[in-house]
Formats: C-alpha cells, sequence, structure tokens
C-alpha cells in the first residue's frame, strides 16, 4: 500500500489517460437515478450521489448472461468476449461488497465467468458523503483497507490515492507527472479531520452487534409471521443487495435442433420458486421462513463462517423496498419483538 | 424436418385473437416454425386445415359458450399437451375480472336484454383449466415472442420448456427502474408474473398485471400498501382483479373477509 496526493483539477486528465487501459464506467444521475453507466469523462458522472441503485456487482456478475453454446458434440464457453473496464467511483461498501462476492466466487469453487470479469476490471475507489440510510458503520465497512486498485479520498483541495494494486500502480505511472509522494503533515491533519467528519455523518439508528445471538433466540420469534404480511415478494432486495449472489441457469434452444445456449440470471430466495426441489417439494414454502432465511444468511451464518457479515450497510434496501423490510427494520423488529409500521 | 416433427395446432375461443396474431409475427423464425413442426390446423394462418391427433395444442382465449367447451374438450382428447396461451386462456382475462360474483346474469341482461341467442349458450368466461386439464401455461397479453419460441423449441427438442416464475419486479430491477410503488402510485409488478422484461415500467408506465398472477402473489400486502397511500380500496381490488381473473378470486375473497372494501 502506498498513499499518493494528487491535485483535485488533475482528475480528468488522469481520467483520461487511464482510458488507455479500458472503458471508463462511473455513476450517473438521471430523473434523481443513479446508476454505473460508460462514460467519456469526468463531466458527465456525478460524485456526490450517495449510491447507484444497482451496485458494481451487475459488472462482475451480470444479471443475465450466456455461459456457454453447446449443440451435440459439446459446448464452447462464451468466455474472451468482456470488454476490460475502468469503474470508477465506487464507495467503500461497493468494494467490500465485492470482496464478498470474491469469497464466494473465487475461493472454494473459482468461477470462470466471475474470474474474467474481474480481471478485466480495474476498480477505483472514491470517497463518499453519507446519508440517512448509510449504515456502514454499523457493519464495519464504512472505510476500505484492501480490495480496490485505487482509493480516491476527497479533502477538497487534493486527494488522497491509496495505491492499492500494482494494476492500480500502472494507471498511476501513465500519468506520474500527476501525483505525488510529498505528504506533509497538513495532510495527516485533514485526513484525520475527515474521518472525524465522516463518522459524525451518520445518521441512521442501527446496531448490529448481538445479531447471531439474536437470530438464534429469535429463530421461532413471530416477528417473521408479521414481516411476512408485509412482504410482497418482489424479490427486490435480493437484486438490490451488493452481496446477494444467487441465480438460476436454463438451457435455452434454437427451434428444431439441440443446440442452444446455457444462461445464467439473478435469481431470489425470496421468491417461491427458488426452494422448489425434484418430486415438487418445498423447503421454504411460507414466506415467513423466506424472509427469515434472507436475514439470517446476512447477520447470522456469514458471521458465522467468515467472521462478519453478508451486509455492507450500503442502505439499498433501505432505499427500495416499497414496505419498509430492510436491515435495519428487521434488526430493530427481531431486537424489540415488534414490528414497527 | 421428417417425419418425426410435432403434430400442432392452434386454436382460438373468446379473446382478441392477438396471440396467434404474434405466433404470426415472429417474422424471422416463422419459416423455421413451420418447419420444425407439422401446423396441422392454424385457421388464422392457413385454409388447409385438418383435424385429427395432435402432439402439442395451443389454445388461446377463455371459454364463454356451451359450444366453445364442446370444441375445447374434443381438442383436448386429441392432444398429447393442452397449452393455454394468453391471459385469457390462462386465467380468464379482462371477461373475469368479476369471476365468481354471483351477478353474471345481470350483467348479461343489461348487455343483451331479452335478446333471443340462439347460436349457443354463453356463459361466464372462465379460463381453460376450469373445464380440462391444462399443460402449460405461457401468459401475456399478448404473449412474448421469445418466450413462446422458447417454449416450443424446447418441446420440439423434448425438453421442459422454463417459463419465469418470478414477478414482474425482477426484470425491472434489472433495467434499473426506479420502483413505481414508492412513489405512491399503483404497479401490479410483484403480483404479475415476469418474463415481458418489464417493458411498461421501463417507460415508466406503472404494470398493469397483463400477464396475469404470478405463483406467489400477497395480494393483502399490496392491497394495504396503497390504501395507506391513499387508494380507493375499491379502485385497488378492481385493478387487481383486472386481469387476475382466476387466479385472484380466492386470494380477494380473503382480503374482503379481513374487512377490505364492501
Amino acid at each position: 500500500m502506498m498513499i499518493l496526493k494528487m491535485k483535485k483539477e488533475d482528475l480528468p486528465a488522469f481520467l483520461e489517460s487511464a482510458k488507455q487501459w479500458g472503458e471508463l464506467w462511473g455513476p450517473t444521475t438521471k430523473e434523481e437515478q443513479t446508476a454505473y453507466s460508460k462514460v467519456d469523462g469526468l463531466s458527465q458522472m456525478d460524485l456526490k450521489a450517495t449510491r447507484t441503485m444497482i451496485p458494481p456487482k451487475k459488472f462482475l456478475y451480470p444479471p443475465r448472461f450466456t455461459m456457454f453454446d453447446f449443440d451435440e458434440e459439446g459446448f464452447v464457453e462464451r468466455t474472451g468476449d468482456v470488454p476490460k473496464r475502468i469503474l470508477f467511483g465506487l464507495h467503500p461498501c461497493d468494494i467490500h461488497g465485492i470482496l464478498i462476492m470474491d469469497k464466494l466466487f473465487l475461493e472454494t469453487y473459482k468461477d470462470p465467468y466471475y474470474a474474467e470479469r474481474r480481471e478485466k476490471t480495474l476498480l477505483l475507489g472514491h470517497s463518499c458523503i453519507p446519508d440517512d440510510k448509510c449504515m456502514c458503520f454499523a457493519t464495519n465497512t464504512d472505510f476500505v483497507a484492501e480490495g480496490f486498485d485505487l482509493f480516491f479520498t476527497d479533502l477538497k483541495m487534493f486527494y488522497l490515492v491509496w495505491v492499492g494494486s500494482s494494476r492500480g500502480h500502472d494507471l498511476v505511472r501513465m500519468r506520474a507527472d500527476l501525483f505525488s509522494r510529498n505528504l506533509d503533515k497538513n495532510d495527516i491533519l485533514n485526513y484525520t479531520e475527515y474521518r472525524k467528519w465522516k463518522t459524525a455523518q451518520f445518521k441512521a439508528k442501527i446496531d448490529l452487534t448481538g445479531m447471531p445471538d439474536i437470530f438464534e433466540l429469535g429463530y421461532n420469534s413471530p416477528v417473521w409471521d408479521e414481516l411476512a404480511e408485509k412482504c410482497l415478494s418482489c424479490g427486490q432486495c435480493s437484486m438490490v443487495c451488493p452481496t446477494c449472489n444467487c441465480y438460476n441457469v436454463v438451457d435455452e434452444v434454437e427451434l428444431g435442433t439441440v443446440e442452444g445456449t446455457r444462461d445464467r440470471f439473478w435469481d431470489s430466495c425470496m421468491f417461491r420458486e427458488y426452494s422448489v426441489v425434484a418430486g415438487g417439494h418445498n423447503f421454504r414454502d411460507k414466506r415467513a421462513d423466506r424472509l427469515r432465511l434472507w436475514y439470517t444468511h446476512k447477520l447470522q451464518a456469514f458471521i458465522g463462517e467468515f467472521g462478519k457479515p453478508a451486509c455492507v450497510g450500503c442502505g439499498r434496501c433501505v432505499s427500495t423496498c416499497p414496505v419498509d423490510i430492510n436491515v435495519a427494520t428487521v434488526s430493530k423488529a427481531l431486537k424489540e419483538q415488534e414490528v414497527g409500521k | 424436418m421428417t417425419k418425426s416433427s410435432p403434430k400442432i395446432g392452434v386454436y382460438g375461443f373468446t379473446g382478441c385473437a392477438g396471440d396467434q396474431l404474434m405466433i404470426l409475427n415472429c417474422e424471422d423464425q416463422i419459416v423455421d416454425l413451420f418447419g420444425a413442426t407439422e401446423i396441422r390446423s392454424f385457421v388464422m394462418a392457413k385454409s388447409d386445415n385438418h383435424e385429427g391427433e395432435l402432439d402439442v395444442a395451443l389454445v388461446e382465449g377463455s371459454i364463454s359458450t356451451e359450444e366453445q367447451l364442446k370444441h375445447l374438450k374434443e381438442i383436448r382428447e386429441r392432444s398429447k399437451i393442452l397449452i393455454a396461451i394468453g391471459t385469457c386462456a390462462c386465467w380468464g382475462g379482462p371477461q373475469a375480472m368479476k369471476l365468481g360474483d354471483g351477478k353474471y346474469e345481470d350483467r348479461y341482461k343489461k348487455v343483451y336484454g331479452n335478446a333471443k341467442i340462439t347460436i349457443s349458450k354463453a356463459f361466464e368466461a372462465q379460463p381453460l383449466d376450469a373445464f380440462v386439464k391444462v399443460d402449460m401455461k405461457i401468459p401475456g397479453c399478448p404473449i412474448d415472442k421469445q418466450e413462446f419460441l422458447k417454449s416450443v423449441s424446447k418441446l420440439v427438442a423434448g425438453k421442459h420448456p422454463y417459463l419465469l416464475k418470478s414477478p414482474v419486479c425482477l426484470e425491472c430491477k434489472w433495467k434499473e427502474n426506479r420502483c413505481i410503488l414508492l412513489d405512491g402510485k399503483f404497479c401490479a409488478g410483484p403480483l404479475t408474473k415476469g418474463g415481458c422484461g418489464a417493458v411498461c415500467p421501463s417507460h415508466n408506465l406503472p404494470c398493469v398485471g397483463c400477464w396475469g398472477p404470478t405463483d406467489d402473489l400477497n395480494v393483502s400486502a399490496e392491497y394495504n400498501l396503497l390504501k395507506e397511500k391513499g387508494y380507493d380500496p375499491e379502485e385497488i381490488i378492481t385493478k387487481i382483479r383486472k386481469f387476475g381473473g382466476s387466479g385472484v378470486v380466492e386470494l380477494v375473497k380473503d382480503l374482503e373477509k379481513k374487512g377490505a372494501k364492501k
């Protein structure tokens, strides 16, 4: 790890040079909705937006894609046609989300489709301005120390730039003239001040300490049934969650042949069909069971296995669920044994 | 193709014939479709039709007369697989939006008065599965070309077709649309079977539910949410029933038992 300093006004020139590596993508806002889009440069980006609706997982693991083409003889992988991309403006929670995806898709069983996209994507983080839905302070994901290629912390006149990988360093070297290694006392003071400022911004009332115990105690709580009465089973929570990674796989064939494609698309354990097995039995036929699974997975089981929750506190479930079922309200309901209005 | 091409018949009952039209509208694949299958009967498409044993019958429309019912049963008897195509065949369609309210006779009188209808005795429109075994439902208003072709391609290859069961919201989120319900507008997305590509919400129009219910809709959650947003209870129920047909009759009854509407 190395920290450099860059003048704010030099960012457009840096991004312009970085485009030699691959397509530049960043957060853009249209009609109050922010999404990662392909951009020409900084002027099209909205770096003040708190969160995109869909997290950057869409680049590493697209909503629907073809894995391979098959015919009677065998199959040919559809790898190799993924463009090289630079994602600029990722917030610490987004990067923590990708680190969790990495655990699932790159460790025990390496997923070739995820691995290829990950390899062809550079992650350039950017500091953020928390809003009242941000919960990253409660999941310990408000700052990030790994997982990025570069990370830009906005200190008004300057950026402090963390170099997190050799590929990130390569981008820096393409415009070494824009970066300085001369950090002084003021930079340290400014950075300390920034951390204090950011920590003071959080307004959400959430405390996730002791959640594994609360979930264990609340396994048979009537709170789950009450939440299930409200739940629309729309699955939006899973689509917007940076750590939801479940998918369905289907084959499609060309008419009149046995040639076709094997496709993969985002699924959700909130859907009834998700837990139907051969023979028609459904392990989680009740909506309450499905809700409990989703939240238990995020706030209990994952902690047991990986030592941290599978929630990065991004607040997307808070800003998306039409009936206010989200990490904040569910953990509160479970602790207080009452579903809030 | 060879003699093993599946024999297919396409039929229409009470509906707008839009699903049959959509089959004909598969412009790029229509030649392949007629090549990969043996279309024995398709009155809308051709004049040389033969009624006999079928591998697959594709049936559009709801059933609303004695004559149609007789014809449907006859098709069922000579078909190995019967597929309901379109929301009318699957759930009854808008003509079944008041299904089971006990006021069919009144409505009939209001429209036809004392006119003598001698062609065939009419009754309240119902989906195909109210009368015969339906092996598969491909809903839609009209059906989606791709979903239809994918299903037929699988059948021709001797495989089980796969249809998305999840609600419209799945694809709606893939398209990064803001949830219309968040803005307090009625959107039937969570109640409605997906696969349409969330086409209406992607044009900032709420889903009206034209593909019919999903296999797991929470009608009372949608009702309560919209009531809270200030919607008139009767209007919510009317909108839920518009395309819900037989799929929501019992759910709406439960809702009314719990005190909704009236």
